[in-house]
Formats: structure tokens, sequence, C-alpha cells
């Protein structure tokens, strides 16, 4: 006769040993572990030669009143190895995989997707800005007349700023265009304005290509009285060499907003607001004094270095500091060429080169890349 | 403008040194655009040498003259600084002296001003002089700033000019025919050599310093050789003088002639500035030991100066810069600049008298930026212009382009930027007759016109990528293009190699015209604007590959596959078939202009579909298979297109299979068997006798 405290502690061995032979498996190589788990299942819940079975065997041995104690501390055995090795199946089960399964680790088809221009990118950007601050957004013509490049933007003929900006002229003069800014865009005639000192000036026939998109601030001015708050965004061109920084066509934005009382300061603000969507919330902008023959008081802007943000590094040539734009009041003299009262309205105007910002944003070191449209380039842009 | 540090310090006593100068100066409006050691050598007479003496190098800007010279810069850092600026005078000892001379009409020369406006004021002196080397501390500062030493005398005049700003020249008085100086326009053919020993023919609109018989100097821009001082030269005439800045600029432009003298002229330079320059040279001559001034000067003035008086409210400035200044900072840096104001009653207007060298300021608001430069743009606060009103719509050019670029981007066309200025090679296939738009002065052949077709700049892209070893090039550019009835905006696209396909799993297929036609569709219908095709074969397309693309009744664009000879002259590979699309969206959009998108309901009604397969000629057209259909049908046909074109087995030659799926549904109600099955028979009977079609 066994006694039932024997038997107990041959169930604790049992157990003891059943959560070994578990470990085994479970630590088995993932390729091994099927055939662990079945001899792991044949060995414990056999009906013959299982060791549960085993235990059950001792039962007859026992004094009757004991047997449905070591029944239920079987049983509770019983349940443990079972439900053990019914959950690792389970999970086996569900890692199996179909016969025509695919091997996943294949390329997958390319849809056909384009790529976007970076400067594409970057004027939807800045036309997205204005746009949120309540500017109009303008495109204009390319070649241009002497007069709104160049005399009305107060560079008469023989002005020294002329030199500022190498002009590329056409052979031959075109006629006028006949419409206006854009014939969408046409309005009911502008009030008389007697009394102004306007030029009266007819068409004029067109000699170059525009050397910057102020010449479009004196074609909108000429036809809409103020306020005045728009970008002008489209290319331009000068007679520059290419090189790392210079190509003879390059795209620039212009910002013109004209009212009663607009100041330095509000023009400040406005490019900070416009650095902090372009570069980052917390971008420092930095007035430097200059010269433009359109503006006065003039300032180049500058933001903190978008690389080191100030601490100084090879991208800012360690000022801290990148150029970015040139800007300045409304000179008044532009306000008398189109018609304006530069004692009743000031404004501010800004001039920004798209290809300079997409070279800071992206680290592109060579402008020229944006004009060779290599994909190996493009690809590397989002849609 | 480069500046020699310890000579700034001749004029203002500033404790900083170079680098910091140059950092402050940079946010007062002259740039720093670099640093260099200074070149060793002496200093001046009482003058201890610095050390970490330096070469600054300002950007001036061109509105600036007067800080083309060191005491302008010095100005300039006196005033950021609040140090006095102390000037070359007549009591100054050591260094900084100016000579006082007793102006006179006549001296051992006379003057004559034949062109008064050209030449208002001219300042002559003569001294007697040993040529010889200037002095070690004088070549060094000469250096310094990148002008090469040459005499003593010489040595003199470009020191002033470096100094002050003063262009100054000097004669061989000897060679001055009748001991007169003539300021007068050049005769017709006039000729004179120059210092650089060029032969130079001159014209009525350029100014001479003539003697009684020739000219002698162009005025403003360079001496004449023979009159040149040289080694055995003991007399000489000192000229310090003021000529018009168009004058000089254009007689420099038209010499093809720059000089440091005309640079400053044609900018403008101290219009009371001649007889300081004058009597600076005269005692800059004694000090070195050069020579002895006659102690005399011919001051011909004639017109007198007038100096320009600008008014200035403390409103103005306030309000034009949206920042405070103190009334006293206003006067302060309206002082420190050479500036007089004098207030009004209630010290809140001023008259201010702009002093000679600063030719810029003409009106309040050149106050307005002296006053906020020098206050400082970094006290302007961040705020924001008031909105007075909606702003009225953005050109709608802008959004009708956006969606077409989104419209080429759903395709795969990645997007090209290409200058607008093509080599005429490139051009020419695309004039269609009409002539270029040249320019007068490209950069290079390369860029010599204006692009008639953005498909030009289109197959250039496509030709890089192919050179750079890429098979598959989906491209386009929406740009101008440009002819002389004027710039339009085109949408142009080139599309080479894969047209879908290329995977591991196969099914490549190139692309074809049905692909480029298709591409057309999507962007008609991205627009808005439904585009139909004509037979259209311009010379750069291959005949029997192209199509032209209408838009109502008026041709807007075309596409096809570009002429191998074309693509081949790009440097394309001949094998390859580029096919191409160009469409002109101000056409598109003005022919029909797009439409608000209305929903159609959805049908109530299910739909009977039937499908066809006819035998008919193989020359016959899709179209005139469809339209024959679509008049023999009743309005309840609503689709009709074509899914399959057999030719081979069971096709007798000289025919093709077209299979044909039609889609009947009406509005109203269910359609019955019987009412599809009089359709279809009325759709056959009538290809039969129209097309002489046979059901297969």
């Amino acid at each position: 006769m066994s006694s039932l405290d024997e038997l107990t502690a041959l169930i604790s061995t049992y157990q003891q040993a059943f959560t070994e032979a578990l470990g085994a498996a479970d630590a088995a190589a993932a390729s091994a572990r099927p055939a662990a788990l079945d001899a792991l299942k044949v060995a414990w819940t056999g009906r013959k030669a299982g060791k549960i079975a085993d235990l059950m065997a001792h039962l007859p041995s026992l004094p009757p009143a004991d047997r449905k104690a070591f029944g239920q501390q079987v049983n509770a055995l019983k349940t443990v190895v079972e439900s053990a090795l019914a959950e690792r199946e389970a999970a086996l089960a569900a890692t199996r995989r179909p016969a025509d399964a695919v091997d996943i680790t294949l390329p997958g088809r390319a849809p056909a997707i384009g790529h976007r221009h970076p400067l594409s990118l970057v004027r939807e950007e800045v036309q997205t800005i204005f746009t949120r601050l309540g500017y109009q957004v303008l495109e204009g013509p390319e070649i241009e007349d002497d007069y709104h490049n160049f005399e009305a933007l107060n560079m008469p003929e023989s002005h020294p700023a002329r030199d500022m900006q190498d002009t590329l002229y056409l052979s031959q003069p075109l006629p006028p265009p006949s419409g206006g800014v854009s014939p969408k865009q046409a309005e009911p005639a502008k009030a008389d304005r007697s009394g102004t000192t306007r030029r009266t000036l007819g068409p004029q026939p067109l000699t170059l290509l525009r050397t910057h998109t102020s010449a479009m601030q004196i074609r909108y001015m000429e036809q809409h009285d103020p306020p005045v708050r728009l970008v002008a965004i489209g290319p331009v061109y000068r007679r520059d060499n290419l090189d790392l920084t210079h190509t003879p066509m390059f795209h620039q934005c212009e910002g013109l907003v004209v009212g009663k009382g607009i100041t330095l300061a509000h023009l400040k603000g406005t490019l900070l607001a416009m650095a902090e969507a372009l570069f980052g919330a917390g971008t420092a902008v930095r007035f430097r004094p200059s010269f433009f023959p359109y503006t006065e008081p003039s300032a180049e802007v500058d933001v903190a270095c978008i690389r080191c943000k100030g601490a100084g590094c090879p991208v800012c040539k360690h000022t801290g500091w990148l150029e970015i734009l040139g800007s300045g009041m409304v000179h008044p003299a532009v306000f008398e060429a189109v018609g304006y009262d530069p004692s009743e309205v000031t404004g501010f105007a800004f001039g920004m080169g798209i290809e300079r910002v997409a070279m800071l944003k992206w680290d592109v070191g060579d402008i020229r890349l944006f004009y060779e449209n290599d994909l190996r380039f493009l690809e590397q842009f989002s849609v | 403008m480069k500046v020699l540090y310890s000579w700034l310090r001749d004029f203002v006593d500033v404790e900083d040194g170079p680098a910091e100068i140059g950092r402050r100066l940079s946010l007062r409006g002259l740039a720093l655009e670099g640093i260099e050691p200074a070149p060793p050598g002496e200093e001046p007479p009482g003058r201890a040498p610095i050390d970490g003496d330096a070469v600054l190098d300002f950007d001036v800007t061109a509105n600036r003259p007067d800080c083309m010279s060191v005491v302008g810069i010095a100005r300039e850092i006196a005033a950021v600084y609040r140090l006095p600026l102390r000037l070359p005078s007549p009591d100054a000892s050591g260094h900084l002296r100016a000579a006082a001379l007793t102006a006179v009409d006549q001296a051992t020369f006379s003057v004559a001003l034949e062109a008064p406006d050209l030449c208002p004021r001219y300042v002559g002196a003569a001294a007697t002089v040993a040529v010889g080397p200037s002095p070690g501390w004088m070549q060094r500062r000469l250096t310094a700033l990148g002008v090469r030493p040459i005499s003593n005398v010489v040595d003199i005049t470009n020191y002033v000019l470096l100094e002050l700003g003063q262009p100054m020249h000097a004669f061989d008085h000897t060679r001055l025919a009748g001991n007169a100086i003539v300021v007068r326009a050049a005769r017709p053919g006039e000729a004179l050599t120059t210092l650089d020993s060029k032969a130079r023919t001159l014209a009525p609109s350029m100014l001479v310093i003539a003697d009684a018989t020739r000219a002698a100097a162009v005025g403003g821009v360079m001496g004449g050789l023979d009159s040149e001082v040289r080694a055995d030269t003991t007399r000489i005439v000192f000229e310090s003088a003021w000529f018009a800045p168009g004058s000089v600029r254009a007689t420099s432009k038209a010499l093809g002639l720059r000089s440091e003298a005309s640079m400053r002229f044609e900018r403008g330079a101290d219009q009371t500035g001649a007889a300081r320059g004058m009597a600076r040279a005269c005692a800059l001559l004694e000090m070195i030991g050069a020579g002895t001034a006659d102690g005399t000067m011919v001051d011909a003035t004639a017109r007198p100066y007038v100096p320009r008086v600008v008014p200035l409210t403390h409103a103005h400035v306030e309000g034009l810069l949206g920042m405070s200044v103190p009334v006293v900072e206003v006067e302060r840096i309206l002082d420190a600049l050479g500036f007089t104001a004098i207030a009004d009653a209630s010290r809140t207007a001023w008259q201010v008298r702009v002093p000679g060298w600063r030719p810029d300021i003409a009106r309040p608001e050149d106050l307005v930026e002296e006053v906020g430069r020098h206050h400082g743009f970094e006290h302007l606060p961040a705020t924001f212009p008031p909105v007075f009103q909606a702003p009225p719509p953005s050109d709608p050019r802008i959004a009708r382009d956006a969606a077409a670029r989104r419209g080429m981007l759903a395709l795969g066309f990645s997007e090209a930027i290409s200058f607008a200025f093509i080599d005429a090679a490139a051009a020419a296939p695309f004039a269609a007759g009409e002539p270029a738009i040249t320019l007068a002065n490209p950069l290079s052949e390369t860029f010599a016109v204006m692009r008639p077709s953005v498909l030009a700049g289109i197959i250039d892209a496509v030709s890089h990528n192919r050179r750079h070893g890429r098979r598959d090039v989906r491209l386009f550019e929406i740009a101008t293009a440009f002819a002389a009835r004027g710039e339009r905006r085109s949408l142009a696209a080139a599309w080479t190699g894969a047209a879908g396909g290329d995977h591991w799993s196969g099914g490549r297929r190139d692309v074809d015209f049905f692909d480029v036609k298709g591409v057309v569709e999507h962007i008609g219908a991205a627009l808005g604007v439904p585009l139909a095709f004509t037979l259209v074969e311009p010379d750069y397309l291959v005949a029997g590959r192209a199509a032209g693309v209408v838009a109502g009744a008026r041709q807007v664009g075309v596409c096809g596959l570009l002429s191998p000879v074309l693509a081949d002259a790009r440097g394309i590979p001949r094998a390859d078939d580029v096919y191409v699309l160009e469409l002109d969206l101000d056409a598109i959009t003005a022919t029909a202009p797009p439409g608000a998108t209305r929903v159609v309901p959805l049908p109530r009604f299910p739909a009977v579909v039937r499908d066809v397969s006819l035998l008919v000629d193989d020359t016959l057209s899709g179209a005139t298979v469809r339209d024959t259909i679509q008049r023999a049908a009743p309005s309840t046909l609503v689709s009709l297109r074509e899914f399959d074109r057999y030719q081979g087995r069971g096709v007798p030659a000289g025919k093709v299979s077209v299979s044909l799926r039609l889609t009947f549904r009406a509005d109203d109600r269910t359609l019955t068997d019987d009412e599809v099955g009089a359709a279809m028979t009325a759709v056959l009977a009538a290809t039969r006798t129209a097309l002489g079609a046979e059901q297969r």
C-alpha cells in the first residue's frame, strides 16, 4: 500500500519534470519546436504509456478514503499539462504558412507616381503661406518693357543701379501686349486720379527679359487702387554665368503691401512669419540696411542659420546667419510713377529667390541641379 | 572698398578691433566682405604701429560714393561708436594737415569752364616738385588698398582719392600749351592717348581737360600720356574738380575705360570737396618732401553749389519705421553723419541741410533710412500689417496649372523646369514658320532663342537622363512658351521606355501612341474640358503616329511619336521611341472655361450589356464604326467602347474583327429583352448597310 503523502510528493516531482520538459521544448529552435511538442504530448498525455496515465495507475494502491483526493491532484496536473500543450499548439498553428505563401521579401510593383520639382514645392509652399496671410497671388509677363522693369522702379536710363542686374535684351522689340496684368483680373476702370503726378505713358514695346518680379508691382498698381496685398511669383532672367550659385534664369517671389500706415516693423513681422513657416518655429530674422533704388529704407534680410541655429557652421560661413531676401519700404518715386500719393499711403516690398530657399531647405550645393532635370535628383523629392 | 584699420584710426579713436568694427558696420549698411592682414611696413611719422592691423573690405552700395573713402567709412564708425571724427585741417599738426591756399583768379595758368553742366567746379594749383618715390608709409597704405605706388606726385593724388574720396590729377605744367586749362566738350574725332598708352578717339558728348590747343585728359576718367608727370618733371598743376555723374558714366562706358576716379564721379563725388582735396594734396606734397606748392589755387566755379535742404518730421520717422526713436537720437544721428538739422519751435520737425558728399539724400524718406539704420533695425518690433479687405482672387492660371500638375504626377510623370532660352537649332523645329524671339546679348549660343515650345526643354531633359543610363523616362513641364504674338502657358511631356509592368513578375510593355493619347484625355478630364483628336502631323512628329488635340473647334495641342531625326539631333539614342505631347493650357481654358463639377444621380434601374464582334475593312476607323452605331441606336445606349481588335487566323485578309461592348439603360424603367434586342437589330442592320460589316 502506498500512502497519500508519498504519492503527493511524486505528483510534485512530475509537475517539476513537466515544467522543465516544457521549458526545453520552448527553448528549441523554431524548426524543431513542433516535433518537441508532439513528443511531449505523447510522453505525458498518452492513454497507455503517458505519465498522467502512469500516475493514475497508482490509484488502486491507495486506501479508498484517499483516492478522491489523489484523483483530484492528478486531474489538476493533467489540466495544467493539457492547457500548456494546447496553448502552444494553437500558437504553432497560427504561424503555420499555407503552401501558396508568397515571398514577402521580393520587391513590390512600384506604382507610377511622378515626383515634384523642388522649386515647384517651394513655390507652392510660399504661395500657401501668403495665401494664409491674406495675399493675392499673381503671375506676370516674362518679357517686359524697360519702363516697368526699370524706369518706374526709380531706375532711369543712366542709373548706376542698372549695373546691379545685368539684363538680357531681345534682338527685336515686340509689340506691347494688349491685355493688362491678366485678362481674368480685369476690374472696373480706376478712379480718376487728377492732381497726381502719374506719368501718362502709352503701351511700350517689349525689349527685355524681366530681371525681377518687381515689374509686377508696377503693372498691378497701375491698374488697381490701394490697399494692395500681393505676392508675384515666377521666373526672372539675368545675364549671369552658370556657377554653383548662379543661373541665367531663376525664380523670384515678390511681395507688396500698400496701405495707410504700413511700416518697416510690419515688414519685419511678416517676414518673421514667413521664415517660421518655411524654416520652422523660432527661426530668427535679422534686418541689415542696404540699398535698392525702389525701396527707402532698404534692408537685406537674414534668417538664423537653419543648420546650426546661429551657432556658426560652414553653411552660414560661421556668421550664424543666411541672407535670403532684399526688402524695404516702397520708394515714393515708385508710388508717383503709378499715381499713388506717397503722402497718403506707404508700403513694403520684398523679393526672395526661390532657388536660394530650396538650396537651404534641402542642402543643395549646386544651383544647376535644379535645371538638369535629372530623375536621380527629382526622385528625391516627395510627390 | 578696402580700408586699412590703422588709416581709419587717423580719423576716429575707435578701440574695437577690425573684426568687431566689421561686424557692427555690417548691421549699419556697410557689409563686410572680408578681412586680410595688413602688409608690414612703416607708419606715418609720429604714428605707432598697431598690433593686428588689417585691411577691411566693405561692399559699398551704389548709392554711397562717400563710403568709397577712408574718411567716409571713418564717419560711419564714428556715428556707430558715438565718437568724434577728426578731419584734415590747416591748423592740425602732424600728418592730418591741410594747406591754407589763397584763391586767385589767375595763377601761372588759367582755368576756363566751357561746359558748366558737365563740370561746374574746377580747382587747380601749381607746385614745384622733385619727382621720386613716395615714402614707405604712403606706399604701404596705397598698396594695402590695392593701388600701385608710382611716384611721389602721383601717389599723392591717389592718396587723396582714397582718403577723402576726391579724385585728383597732376599735369606736367610745362606740357600745358598756353599755360591754359580749358574744360570743354571734345571736338568731333579728337584724339588722345590716355595714361594706359591707348590711343582713343573722343566724341563731342565727352568732356576733356584741354590746354590751349588739344585735349590733355578725359575729364573724370583718365589723364593723357603726353602731359603725365615724369621723372624729370619740375612743375605740376594739380587738378581737383567735380564732374557730372551721367557724363562720366556714359564716357567711361563708351571708352570701355574705368578708373578709381570714374567709379567715384559716376556715383557722385562730393560737390564741396574740390578745394578740400587740393588743400590736402598740397600739404602732403610738403609733408613728404616732394615739393613746394605755390600757395595759391584757381577755384573756378561756374555755378555756386547750393546745399540741398530736406524737411523731416519726427512723426514721419516713427511712422515709416514703425518704431519709436527719441528726438535726441534723431538729432544725434543726423549730426554724426554730417547733416545740419535745424529744429522748429516744437522740435518735432527739422530742416535738414545735406552735406555735399551725400548725393543720395533727396527726400525725407532718405533721412528716415539714415536715422533707422543708425538707431538700429534690431530695435524694430515684429508687428503685423492690418488687413483692410479680403484679398481679390489670385491669378486663375495658378489653380489651373496646379490641376494639370496633379494630373501629370498621378500618371507617373516627374516635373521638370528648364531654361526658357535654348539654342536656335533646338527651337527651329517648333517655330511653325514664325520668326524666333532671339536675344541680343545671350550668355552663349546655347541660350540664344526664347523657346517657341516647352517641348524643346523636355526633349533635352530626356536626352540628359538617357545619357545618364536611365532607360524609362516620364517628364513634364508647365511653363511659358514664347512667340511674337505673346506668351502662352504650355504643358509639355515626354515618355520613353516602359509603359508599365517593369517588374520581376513580367508583363513589361513599352510606351505607345495610345498611352500618350490617354494622358491627353486624362488632362482634359483634370481640367474639366473634353479634348478630341484630329489628324495633324507636324514635322517633328512621326506621320502615322501623331494627332492634333482639339478643344471646341480649336487646335490646342499635339501628341505623338517624336521624330527620330530630331531625337537623334538632341542626343537621344536612335532606337528610342519618345512619345511627346504639348497642350496650350491658355487656349484650352479660353475655349471652354472649366465649369463646376456636378454630381449625376446614380441610376435607379439596371443596365443591360451586349457584346458584339463585327468583321469590317481594316482601313475603317474606329470612330466611323462607333458613329454608325451611335446613330442607329436608341437613346438608351449609354456607353459604347471597343474591347478587342483581332486580325489573324479566322479573319480574312484586309478585314479586322472589332469587338464592342454596348451598355443600354433607361432612367425610368428596367429595359426588357425585347427592347434591347430591337436596338441590337437596328445597330447590326446599320453596320451592315453602311459599313458592310458582318457579325462574327
